[in-house]
Formats: C-alpha cells, sequence, structure tokens
C-alpha cells in the first residue's frame, strides 16, 4: 500500500471510505504499543482469568453437591463453558468506559476530533490489536482451565462454525454499548456509578456469574431479551452447540437487531456528545 | 501507640475537608458500593438456588463472609490503599523526601497520610449485612463468638497491612509496581468465596502467597464460632512474621533510598 | 560558640549503569552490568556557626542539592563524617529532625486540595507542637509573610508565589534550628524573591538560626549570604565572604573614565580591553595585577577627571569561576 501526501498530484483521489484506509495504521500503532506494555498487559490479564475460575470452581462445588449436575450442566460442561466465556470475554470486552474520562478530563479527544475519521474506529482497531497480543497470556489461562477442570465437549460442526460470526456480531454488540454508555463521560465527571451500574448488570445478564439456564426463571427470560447476553453468553453457548438451530437464528436476528439499536444511538449521541464537548472547550 | 492516633486523627480530618467540597461524591460512593453488595449478595442468592450448601457453608454464613469481605475492603480503601498509593508517587516524584525529614516514624507517616473517608460506606454497609445475616440465621452470637471474630479480623487486618507494606516498599526497588496491586486487587475478588471451595493451588496461593483467607474467610468462620485453635495459632504466627518481616523490608528500603547499601 | 554544622572530608559517590544505545548493547546489559562511579561529592570539609547564613553556590550537578540532602539526612555519605547539632543525620533521631527544617523550591508539601491553615494542623501533630504555641507562630507567620486571607484558601487556588509563602511558613512552624533552602525561589517574580529574603534574613536575625541556602538567582545570594561557599565537579573551590571570592577570582577590573577632552577607542586601547567610549565616558577592562600600574599611567597620561575601580559583576565572575574550572 503506498501512502499518499497532500502535495502528491494524485492526492485529488480520495479512499472512497478514509474511516477503512485509516485502520491498517491504528492497528500496527497499537499493535507495537501494546508489546511495548506487554507486561502490564500479562497482569491485567490474571484478573480477567481468574473471574471465571472463581465462577467455575463456584459452579463446580455446587454440582458436587447435587450429584454432579446442575441446571442442565455437568462439571465438565461448567468447564467447556466458562473456557469458552474466558475466550469470549476476552475477545469482546472493551476497557472505553474507563478510559473515556481521562480523555475527556485531559483534553486528548481534541486530537481525535480533528481528525478526518470518526474515533470509534481508532478504538475498534487498537481493540483487535491489544485482543490479538494478549491472546498470548489467554490461550495458556484456558489451558490451566482445562487441565484443572478437565472440560467435556463435543463439538456441534454446524454450531462451531457459526460461532465466529456470532462472536463477531459479540463484539460490536458490546463495543458499541459500552462507547454509546462511554459518552456519559461528556455530561458528567462521575461516570463510575454508572460503569458500576452496567457492570453490576452485565455480571448477571450475560452469563458470566452463571450459565444463564441457571438463573431464576423470570431473570432468564429478561436476559434474553437484553443486549448483554447477545455479546457474551450466546456466543459461548454456540459455540457449546447447546441450542437447537431455531434458537441459534433466533440469537442471531435478535444480535442484528441490537446492532441496528446501537448503531443509531450511538449516531444521534455522538453528535450532541461533540457539539458539547467543543462547546465546553476543555 | 497514641502517636499513631493522634496522626490518624488528623489525616482523616484532612480528608474528611479534602472531600467535604465534594459531599455529593458520598453519595455516589454508597451507590456504587450499595450495587458492588447487591451483585455479591445476588449472586449467592443464584447459587443457593441451586443447593443448600456451598462447601459446608450456608446461605447466611456466606453473606457473612460477603458482608466481613467488604469490612475489610472498606477498611483497606479508607487508609492503607490510598496512603500507600500516594507513597509511591511520592517515590517517583521526590516528596517522599519530605516524610524523611518528619519527626515521625516515616512508615507511619506514609500509611495514614491519606484517607479516602467516603469509603466508610463500605465498612458500614459490611457491617450492616453481616448483622443482618446473624440475624436472620437467628446464629448465636455470644461473647466467645465476637471476641473470636474481633481477634481473626485483628490478625488479618495485621496480615493485609504487612503485606501492603511489602508491595509499597518494593518501589524503592522498582518504580512502577502499580502492576502488582492490580493483581493484588484482581487475587482480592477471589475472597468473596470461601477460600476452602478453590482448587489446592489456588487456595495455598490465597492463604500464604496473597494472604486473603486470613484476611476474610477465617474472621467469617469465627463468627460462627468455626475457627479451630490451630488456625487461630497459624494466623497469629503469619502476622507477627508479616509483621516483624514487613518492618524490616521497610527499613532496607529506607536505607537503600538513602544510598546506604549502595 | 561551637559550629551547628561541621563536615569532614563529606563524600557521596553512586554507582550508575552505564548502557550504549541499540538492542545488542541492551542484551549484553543484561547478563553484565556495566557500571561507572559518580562521585557527586568529593571530600567536603566546612563548619558553620550558629546563626550564619551560607551560600552553596556551583552549576546544575555541582552536587550542592547532595550535599544538602546528606546534611538532613535523606542521603548517606559513602565517606566521613558530618555532625549536624551534634546529630549524624542520616540516622534522622526524631530529635534531630524536630531542629531543622528542608524546602526545596520545585516541590511542595502543603495537600493540594485543602486550606492551607490545614495543611499547618498536620505540622502541628507531627511536630507535636502545643495548641498555644501552635497559634502563636501562625500568628506570627502570619504576620510576617503577610499570609492574611490565603490560610483559608485551597492550596490548588494559590499562585505559584503565594504557595511558596505558605510552604515555608509551614516548614517554620516548628521553629528550626537549621534552614536548609533548596532554590528557594525557583520561579517566583522579582518582587516575590526580595520578600522571601528579606523574611529570611529576619527569621533569621531573630531566632538566630542557620541558614544553608542552593540558589541559582545571584541576587538571593547576595542579599542574604556573607559567606558562599562554591562547590563544583563535587569539591569545594571556594570558601568564604562574597567581596573574597571576587577578589579571588575576578582576573580582572573595570575602570570607569571621565575624560575631560574626548579620546578615541584606538588611543584607549593601549591601557585595557575598552568596553565602551563615548563622549569623554569610557570603559576599560585591565587584569587585576596591572591595575594599579594602568591607573597610574592614565592619571599621568591622560586628562582624567574621575575614575573609579570596580569588580565585574558578580554574575560574571560566578560564570568565570565554572568555565574556567571546567576546563
Amino acid at each position: 500500500m503506498t501512502m499518499e501526501t497532500a502535495t502528491s498530484p494524485r492526492s485529488s483521489r480520495v479512499h472512497p471510505r478514509p474511516w477503512l484506509a485509516a485502520y491498517p495504521a491504528f492497528f500496527r500503532i497499537s499493535m507495537l504499543s501494546n508489546i511495548q506494555y506487554r507486561v502490564a498487559g500479562a497482569i491485567w490479564m490474571i484478573g480477567m482469568i481468574l473471574e471465571p475460575l472463581i465462577y467455575l470452581t463456584v459452579w463446580t462445588t455446587v454440582a458436587d453437591s447435587q450429584g454432579g449436575a446442575v441446571g442442565g450442566f455437568t462439571k465438565g460442561e461448567f468447564a467447556a463453558y466458562y473456557a469458552f466465556l474466558l475466550l469470549v470475554n476476552h475477545l469482546t470486552f472493551t476497557w472505553v468506559m474507563h478510559e473515556f474520562q481521562y480523555r475527556v478530563q485531559y483534553g486528548s479527544f481534541s486530537f481525535a476530533l480533528l481528525r478526518p475519521v470518526h474515533p470509534i474506529h481508532e478504538d475498534i482497531a487498537m481493540n483487535i490489536a491489544f485482543k490479538i497480543v494478549q491472546l498470548a497470556v489467554i490461550l495458556p489461562g484456558i489451558l490451566v482451565l482445562c487441565v484443572a477442570f478437565r472440560p467435556t465437549f463435543e463439538p456441534v460442526g454446524w454450531s462451531l462454525a457459526l460461532f465466529v460470526p456470532v462472536l463477531a456480531l459479540g463484539f460490536l454488540i458490546r463495543f458499541l454499548f459500552e462507547w454509546t454508555l462511554a459518552m456519559a463521560a461528556f455530561w458528567t465527571t462521575r461516570v463510575n456509578a454508572l460503569n458500576q451500574m452496567y457492570f453490576s448488570l452485565q455480571m448477571f445478564l450475560s452469563g458470566r456469574v452463571a450459565p444463564i439456564a441457571l438463573l431464576p426463571l423470570w431473570v432468564s427470560d429478561v436476559a434474553q431479551h437484553l443486549p448483554f447476553y447477545y455479546a457474551i453468553g450466546f456466543p459461548v453457548e454456540v459455540a457449546l452447540g447447546r441450542l437447537s438451530p431455531e434458537e441459534a437464528i433466533k440469537g442471531v436476528l435478535l444480535q442484528l437487531a441490537w446492532l441496528a439499536i446501537m448503531g443509531a444511538i450511538i449516531a444521534l449521541v455522538w453528535k450532541n456528545a461533540a457539539r458539547r464537548f467543543t462547546a465546553v472547550g476543555s | 501507640m497514641v502517636r499513631a492516633i493522634r496522626l490518624l486523627g488528623v489525616f482523616l480530618r484532612i480528608g474528611l475537608l479534602g472531600e467535604a467540597q465534594y459531599r455529593a461524591n458520598f453519595v455516589i460512593q454508597l451507590l456504587e458500593t450499595g450495587l458492588g453488595l447487591v451483585t455479591a449478595l445476588g449472586t449467592i442468592w443464584i447459587v443457593f438456588s441451586q443447593t443448600d450448601t456451598l462447601g459446608g457453608w450456608g446461605p447466611a454464613e456466606l453473606a457473612a463472609l460477603v458482608g466481613v469481605y467488604f469490612i475489610v475492603y472498606g477498611g483497606i480503601q479508607l487508609v492503607v490503599a490510598p496512603s500507600l498509593q500516594k507513597f509511591m508517587e511520592d517515590i517517583v516524584s521526590g516528596n517522599f523526601d519530605y516524610t524523611l525529614t518528619k519527626p515521625a516514624d516515616a512508615q507511619l507517616l506514609s500509611s495514614l497520610s491519606e484517607v479516602r473517608v467516603w469509603r466508610v460506606a463500605d465498612v458500614v454497609l459490611g457491617i450492616c449485612v453481616l448483622t443482618a445475616a446473624i440475624i436472620r440465621e437467628s446464629m448465636t452470637v455470644g461473647w466467645p463468638q465476637t471476641l473470636q471474630f474481633l481477634l481473626a479480623l485483628a490478625l488479618g487486618s495485621v496480615i493485609v497491612y504487612s503485606f501492603w507494606i511489602i508491595l509499597a516498599t518494593l518501589a524503592f526497588w522498582f518504580i512502577r509496581i502499580d502492576n502488582l496491586l492490580q493483581i493484588f486487587w484482581a487475587m482480592y475478588t477471589a475472597g468473596r468465596w470461601p477460600v476452602g471451595i478453590y482448587p489446592e493451588w489456588l487456595k495455598w496461593t490465597l492463604t500464604v502467597v496473597v494472604p486473603i483467607a486470613f484476611a476474610v474467610t477465617v474472621p467469617a468462620e469465627a463468627v460462627s464460632g468455626r475457627v479451630s485453635g490451630m488456625t487461630f495459632l497459624g494466623a497469629a504466627a503469619l502476622a507477627l512474621f508479616l509483621a516483624l518481616f514487613s518492618r524490616w523490608f521497610w527499613r532496607q528500603g529506607i536505607r537503600r533510598y538513602s544510598g546506604a547499601s549502595a | 560558640m561551637s559550629p551547628v554544622i561541621e563536615l569532614d572530608r563529606l563524600s557521596k559517590s553512586y554507582v550508575v549503569p552505564v548502557r550504549d544505545a541499540g538492542i545488542r548493547a541492551g542484551l549484553v546489559s543484561l547478563f553484565k552490568r556495566k557500571t561507572r562511579t559518580v562521585e557527586a561529592v568529593k571530600d567536603v570539609s566546612l563548619s558553620i556557626e550558629p546563626g550564619e547564613i551560607v551560600g552553596f553556590l556551583g552549576p546544575n550537578g555541582a552536587g550542592k542539592t547532595t550535599t544538602l540532602k546528606m546534611l538532613s539526612g535523606l542521603l548517606h555519605p559513602s565517606g566521613g563524617r558530618a555532625s549536624v547539632l551534634g546529630f549524624e543525620p542520616w540516622k534522622r533521631p526524631n530529635d534531630f529532625l524536630q531542629q531543622i527544617t528542608l524546602v526545596m523550591g520545585q516541590r511542595n508539601q502543603l495537600i493540594w486540595d485543602i486550606p492551607v491553615v490545614d495543611s499547618f494542623d498536620r505540622n502541628r501533630v507531627i511536630y507535636q507542637l502545643g495548641r498555644e504555641v501552635y497559634r502563636q507562630r501562625v500568628d506570627e507567620l502570619t504576620d510576617l509573610l503577610d499570609l492574611g486571607e490565603l490560610l483559608t484558601k485551597p492550596v490548588r487556588n494559590l499562585s505559584l508565589g503565594e504557595r511558596m509563602k505558605c510552604e515555608v511558613a509551614a516548614a517554620l512552624l516548628h521553629h528550626p534550628k537549621i534552614l536548609f533552602l533548596d532554590e528557594p525561589t525557583l520561579g517566583l517574580d522579582v518582587s516575590m524573591q526580595r520578600r522571601l529574603r528579606e523574611f529570611v534574613a529576619r527569621y533569621n536575625k531573630e531566632t538566630g538560626a542557620a541558614v544553608l541556602l542552593t540558589s541559582h538567582y545571584m541576587a538571593d545570594v547576595e542579599a542574604l549570604c556573607p559567606r558562599v561557599v562554591v562547590i563544583h565537579h563535587g569539591e569545594i573551590l571556594f570558601d568564604g565572604r562574597l567581596v573574597d571570592l571576587i577578589e579571588k577570582f575576578s582576573a580582572q577590573k573595570t575602570l570607569v573614565l571621565e575624560l575631560e577632552e574626548s579620546t578615541s577607542a584606538e588611543a584607549l586601547a593601549l591601557y585595557g580591553d575598552v568596553v565602551s567610549a563615548s563622549e569623554g565616558r569610557a570603559t576599560l577592562r585591565v587584569p587585576k595585577k596591572e591595575t594599579a600600574e594602568v591607573t597610574a599611567r592614565l592619571l599621568r597620561e591622560l586628562k582624567v577627571q574621575d575614575l573609579n575601580v570596580a569588580d565585574p559583576p558578580i554574575d560574571e565572575v560566578i560564570d568565570q569561576i565554572f568555565s574556567g574550572a571546567a576546563r
């Protein structure tokens, strides 16, 4: 790929999608800085790995006391569930909600707004680069979990194939969701309480605390209509092959619906947020 | 000791003054802690909708554990964590020089220098949950249990504090150790469940390497008087050892800072 | 009276890792650390009497701050002895710390978010001052430094100058017998510098405290310090009165002439380096040794109305010392 400068004679040939053209550059920069901060990243990952490990332990203990299985999950199936959850949670998580506060506070948004590319693209590219680098930590984590807890996993061909697009959709849903909430930082400096509320809801409704089939009936009913589940729990269950084809298709349709809703909200809120940011002038 | 209390008093007052301008923070903090608590209790509720006992712990005992978890968490976040965080920043900025020129013990000053008063919310809510758990289950908590609980909590506090001092002291050698603190917090979340349910390697890590078992699980067990004399002996031994070791290590750190060993 | 500070061949050397640029060198250094010893302070001996104000002069990295840090107990020396108020400072006994204070111009110890007076209160507890004594001293310092309404403002709302005044006040609440001031006027405007200097002089006079001061601003040293210690590359180049410093180190004198008739610069050049010459006024530089002879010749050969022999400005002298010593 050749880079063109503004002075080049062919500079009138602008890339049809400038934001797409920017991805490789964002990607490369982020890769480099992630490798730079690999220690910090690796340590952050410990928390990432520990959480599913804790809940897996809890549910294994429960399954033990209930004669080996609970809520349709055997010990081995719990282990498989949390192994995939670890992967999915890692691949879909974002840090934008923490990051926005700093950006607004220290005015680094000013630079982002000056670029002719919507800032969300840089975030997405950086996020993906980070994920790839950190897989080096996550995969051994999954391995440890597998050795310690011996998952039972019988792959279902079509379901496993569907996992990849479902995961991608899940990533986008979670990304857009959290990016939208992160914009709250433009209106208030106290976003922590909001973040905390989001995380608490997410813990229960996404399947992180427990597979949602184990939640009390009405809670799992609610969860099946909210985006939390479609970002995390749903991809995990697709990978495990626990869903019937009908359930899977219904799930994908709901994913698409949530993606559309999130996209619309972001477009709406971002305009106001950017205006507000320039008005405050920080 | 009198000195320490007076210092804590003045730093508390200063913390209160600093935060008083942001009174809304208290409400926010209460809200955040409340949410954390609801999450923790909600999780217990879900677990116990599927079983009656978790590794020998009933729902009320586990709720009591959550209460203790929040009390200890609040205690760390109230003084120890912010103070030592500031200490590490001071090492980087060189402001630690000022601490050393004060006629009071530098470790004491560094451990108390910042009080985030609104973190009291964690302690208060933790006590509420603990009390509610005791009342609901109509556990018989008489003097022996209360004393055992307080003793276990005191020993656990010494252990956690010493552990933090050791972590913070590393800042004399390695400037950037915030990452280590991250590990501590990540491991600490494991303390919301009885340490006994974890696989052996994790159990030992949580007992010896990052001593959360003694800070949370053991005091929670003491509430229902289930702690054996051996455990108390072990906790006391560890507390004594860590207290002495952390003090010695801190001195080494100061020696290094002032270039005595170089 | 016995000296309050005594240094006997005090030295401090650091071992610093040496790393060449490049990845290869980086890898090599992982296994074999190359180190270098830097002697920050070399065999410094001096003694300071109670009530003295001594200025430490020297370029950046000369060893001023290192010396100050050893004397205030922050650094352990690698050789020699020092006694401050009869204590070995780096042992930092409370009795010693209770009697000294350290002010560093580029750092602050006041607490950022709360009113100044509450930072004072912290020091009251740390230094274990009685409430009565404390109140009296706050009043006294408020008076002297004109702190007035600053006391109730949060530190973050103060200007640099205001903050420095408060820093100094906080540092003096316990009436220390020795003041270590490291660049106390750094970044302050001229009038604030003067205020602070006057205050230090007054505190010194009224309490008889000894003051050790480092500063980049010659004006500070000129105004405050009858005695200066010049440090360069960790060694003492000069220790004595400021006037003697100039006497010793300025290789030249400045002659300012008023002549009855205007004389060309060429003609004047026969006597020395011409700095300026116009309309019967001229300024010449002559080597110090030849001053007497040149003056005699001038008086003899030209119609001199007035002749003044002066020392060059102190800044220039200092500059000369350091560039000369750096050779």
